[in-house]
């Protein structure tokens, strides 16, 4: 049955058949670029190498010491489950705090990013909170099945939480403040123009304002149904990409819609949530289970070794899909060049490495690497 | 006797709450002469302060003549603003001389520690930051510069002594007790003590809690948990989402209740219990934001669930005419509760860095904060119909811990 539904899933519009060409990145870079994209994603690497040993050991040291601020609590069951999941997430993100940090560092001294330090602490604040509300909505559904269920609370806490990604994924553009219509008449008529070629009419076009924050380009599909929405980033309407690689990025970002990729996305999650769910239950049995709030420092250690495991996979997944949205855009624009111009753009603008370590492209790339990507556009171009 | 450990600027109050319409209707015109002259020795006693801060780390110990001039101008100024603020009757004298119904009684000189005196005037911040909220008026200043617990109880109080010839005792307390701690922060900047302003509402302030059918129950427990004060403000997030929600209930509740009670002449049971385990509730989570109270609260507002608690009397008679003009009566409480929140703030934020530091709350700002939960929480529940008698607002008596101090947080409930 799950392998049925994850066959389902991956069904794809890019060809079965389809060899990706070997392209040498030094024929597509020059050698400064590669350079310096290279030296840029190493620090990046390591910060994140760190940054996740320094995770996984204050989640251990949590897991064992958390159970004692207990004793911080007069809020009963769930509440103390609350107290102490909100706690375990404090202690991760002041452990994350400095890789973080120095990731700025990085970023401001390569000009990715002109965010301040002070900016950065405080909306990284802000974003805590915001966490802590979700975790403790995550915990009182756990420990309230729990307590009704008791260890088999996971049979009814997968469905749940999946039912809470269909609804983060609904409400989720209408949560991003500041989205601004497309001022560009002629980028706009395009839009429409590529979302009615794709069979996704009427899904409106944004931009997001983080020119102050970021010098990266980007762009994101979110929504279901009638929150459907493309958002792009204001770097990519800057001046340094031509309307054709605009194009290109808007029909990569329609393709997902067409091809349902938000929906495959949730129904990913369901795949793994019920057996996550399930394998965090059993971990927490020796401590009582999820009905004792002592288990939450422990669950939560489970479910980051769960999502560090689950990530290899995960990036396979979203790698398939946006290779899919890439083959939409090519079909749809029928423009090779922009796109080709478009991916060699992302080396210099956002820094990315054509062809990185394969321990980096399996446990961290969401997306086919730029050598992948313009692999692509040739295969596509040769049929 | 002496106790041990009393601190060396103390309040004296003789006054009795009697006062002469006629003064009280121009007060502020007849304080005319005094705030500026107040004004002139604030200025002069900012320039001697320089010297004395420079011959106390010297000497380590203020000399007598520069103590005595401070002791004479911190006294000056507690007779002005208690009678600009109504606290004392009497047309105060113009030499700080002892005697007044509002007054201060300050040790001789001590030795000093000479760290604290090279730091003074940054230490002497936080406490001058809080002595302005409460009194609304910085030493030295002599002028108002913002709404605060005192300024609006004498606001306030300016009526009622008009229309009763008497001064409330809560409000004559409250301005007392933020007079006393002015005087003390004054006195903590002018070298005249090293010893820190005591922020503790209760101490010196003759009387006693009259009975209310709200009242608090604290079991004092004055140790925190440095990585829950850390987050503090963060924990309380879905308890403040939790709070906003359950108001708007109260808010229809308390109509409901207003329009019931109007009827009856007593609350309904029901809506009674409602309201108030909002108001309990309500007042767990500000004793836990402000850190007043250390455990993290739970979401039903049960009695009892908290070291810091408000009991409430069941249901009783109330006078329809004052259910029918509750929320015009209200007013002055609601006025002078929200002039207690910006101490409370910044109850929470020392107590924030204090805790940080040293793994515990101070014990005067804990009561303080205890102090203006109470009253917060009476108002509230005058507010919502669940007694009919008027807040109190005197700190007199103090919040005293109903549990020994130092017990162990309440164990989690199953």
């Amino acid at each position: 049955m799950w392998a049925l539904a994850a066959w389902l899933l991956w069904r794809s519009r890019v060809p079965e058949d389809l060899v990706l060409p070997h392209l040498d990145v030094r024929d597509l870079f020059t050698a400064v670029e590669l350079d310096r994209a290279a030296r840029y994603e190493r620090f990046a690497r390591i910060d994140w190498i760190l940054a996740t040993a320094a995770l996984l050991v204050a989640l251990t040291i949590y897991a064992r010491r958390g159970p004692g601020l207990v004793r911080e609590s007069a809020a009963g069951r769930i509440g103390t489950g609350m107290l102490l999941g909100m706690l375990g997430f404090g202690v991760v993100w002041l452990a994350q705090l400095p890789f973080g940090v120095a990731e700025l560092w990085w970023d401001r001294r390569h000009d990715v990013t002109n965010q301040g330090y002070a900016e950065f602490l405080l909306g990284n604040w802000i974003g805590l909170g915001v966490e802590f509300l979700f975790i403790c909505l995550a915990i009182v559904i756990v420990m309230a099945l729990a307590g009704w269920l008791r260890d088999r609370w996971w049979l009814l806490g997968g469905p749940a939480f999946v039912a809470l990604a269909l609804l983060f994924a609904f409400v989720q553009p209408w949560l991003v403040p500041g989205l601004e219509p497309l001022r560009d008449p002629a980028l706009s008529a395009r839009a429409r123009e590529l979302a009615r070629t794709e069979g996704v009419e009427g899904i409106p076009v944004r931009v997001e304002e983080v020119g102050t924050v970021t010098s990266s380009p980007n762009a994101w599909a979110a929504g279901l149904g009638p929150s459907r929405k493309v958002v792009l980033w204001d770097t990519l309407l800057d001046g340094r990409f031509p309307d054709d690689e605009v194009a290109v990025v808007l029909a990569h970002e329609f393709g997902h819609h067409a091809r349902h990729h938000i929906w495959k996305d949730v129904a990913w999650y369901a795949l793994f949530a019920l057996p996550g769910a399930y394998l965090i239950a059993l971990a927490t049995r020796r401590r009582g289970g999820m009905f004792e709030p002592t288990a939450v420092p422990l669950s939560l250690l489970v479910l980051t070794v769960l999502q560090l495991a689950a990530q290899p996979v995960q990036n396979v997944i979203s790698r398939h899909l946006e290779a899919e949205a890439d083959w939409v855009a090519l079909e749809t624009t029928h423009d090779p060049d922009a796109a080709r111009g478009l991916f060699t753009g992302f080396s210099s603008t956002a820094l990315a490495d054509p062809s990185p370590p394969t321990w980096s492209y399996v446990l961290l790339d969401g997306h086919p690497t730029l050598a992948q990507r313009l692999a692509m556009v040739e295969a596509w171009q040769d049929r | 006797m002496v106790a041990v450990d009393r601190h060396p600027i103390r309040l004296v109050v003789t006054d009795g709450f009697e006062r002469s319409r006629l003064t009280v209707f121009f007060r502020l015109l007849l304080a005319i002469p005094h705030l500026f002259w107040l004004s002139a020795w604030s200025f002069g006693a900012l320039v001697v302060a320089v010297v004395a801060w420079v011959v106390t780390l010297a000497k380590g110990r203020l000399p007598v003549p520069l103590h005595d001039f401070f002791v004479q101008y911190v006294r000056y100024t507690t007779h002005v603003y208690a009678y600009v603020y109504l606290a004392a009757d009497p047309y105060p004298g113009f030499t700080g001389a002892p005697g007044y119904p509002v007054d201060v009684e300050i040790d001789p000189p001590a030795a000093q520690r000479r760290w604290r005196t090279a730091l003074r005037g940054l230490l002497a911040f936080p406490a001058l930051l809080l002595g302005s909220a409460l009194a609304g008026v910085g030493p030295g200043s002599g002028s108002s510069s913002q709404i605060a617990g005192a300024s609006a109880a004498a606001f306030l109080g300016w009526f009622a002594c008009l229309a009763q010839g008497r001064m409330p005792q809560g409000f004559r307390n409250l301005v007392a007790y933020a007079l006393r701690y002015l005087a003390q922060a004054s006195g903590y900047l002018f070298f005249l003590t090293d010893r820190y302003p005591d922020a503790d509402p209760a101490v010196d302030l003759p009387g006693a809690q009259p009975e209310h059918p709200v009242r608090l129950a604290v079991a004092e427990d004055l140790r925190r948990s440095r990585l829950t004060v850390f987050f503090r403000l963060l924990l309380a997030f879905p308890h403040l989402l939790w709070v906003t929600l359950w108001w708007l209930a109260a808010l229809l509740a308390v109509v409901a209740s207003w329009a019931a009670t109007l009827v009856r002449g007593r609350s309904p049971a029901a809506l009674h219990r409602f309201l108030a385990a909002y108001v309990r509730y309500s007042t767990h989570v500000s004793a836990f934001l402000y850190l007043v109270a250390n455990p993290f609260p739970g979401f039903t507002g049960a009695a009892g669930s908290y070291p810091l608690d408000i009991e409430i009397d069941p249901p009783d008679r109330q006078l329809r005419w004052m259910v029918a003009l509750r929320p015009v009566l209200a007013v002055p409480a609601l006025v002078v509760s929200s002039a207690l929140g910006s101490a409370l703030g910044l109850v929470g934020l020392f107590g924030w860095f204090a805790a940080l530091v040293t793994g515990r709350m101070p014990r005067g700002l804990a009561r303080l904060g205890a102090f203006i939960l109470r009253y917060s929480a009476q108002t509230s529940a005058y507010l919502c119909l669940l007694t009919d008698r008027y807040p109190h607002s005197g700190p007199e008596g103090g919040e005293e811990p109903a549990l020994a101090a130092l017990e162990p947080s309440l164990p989690v409930a199953a």
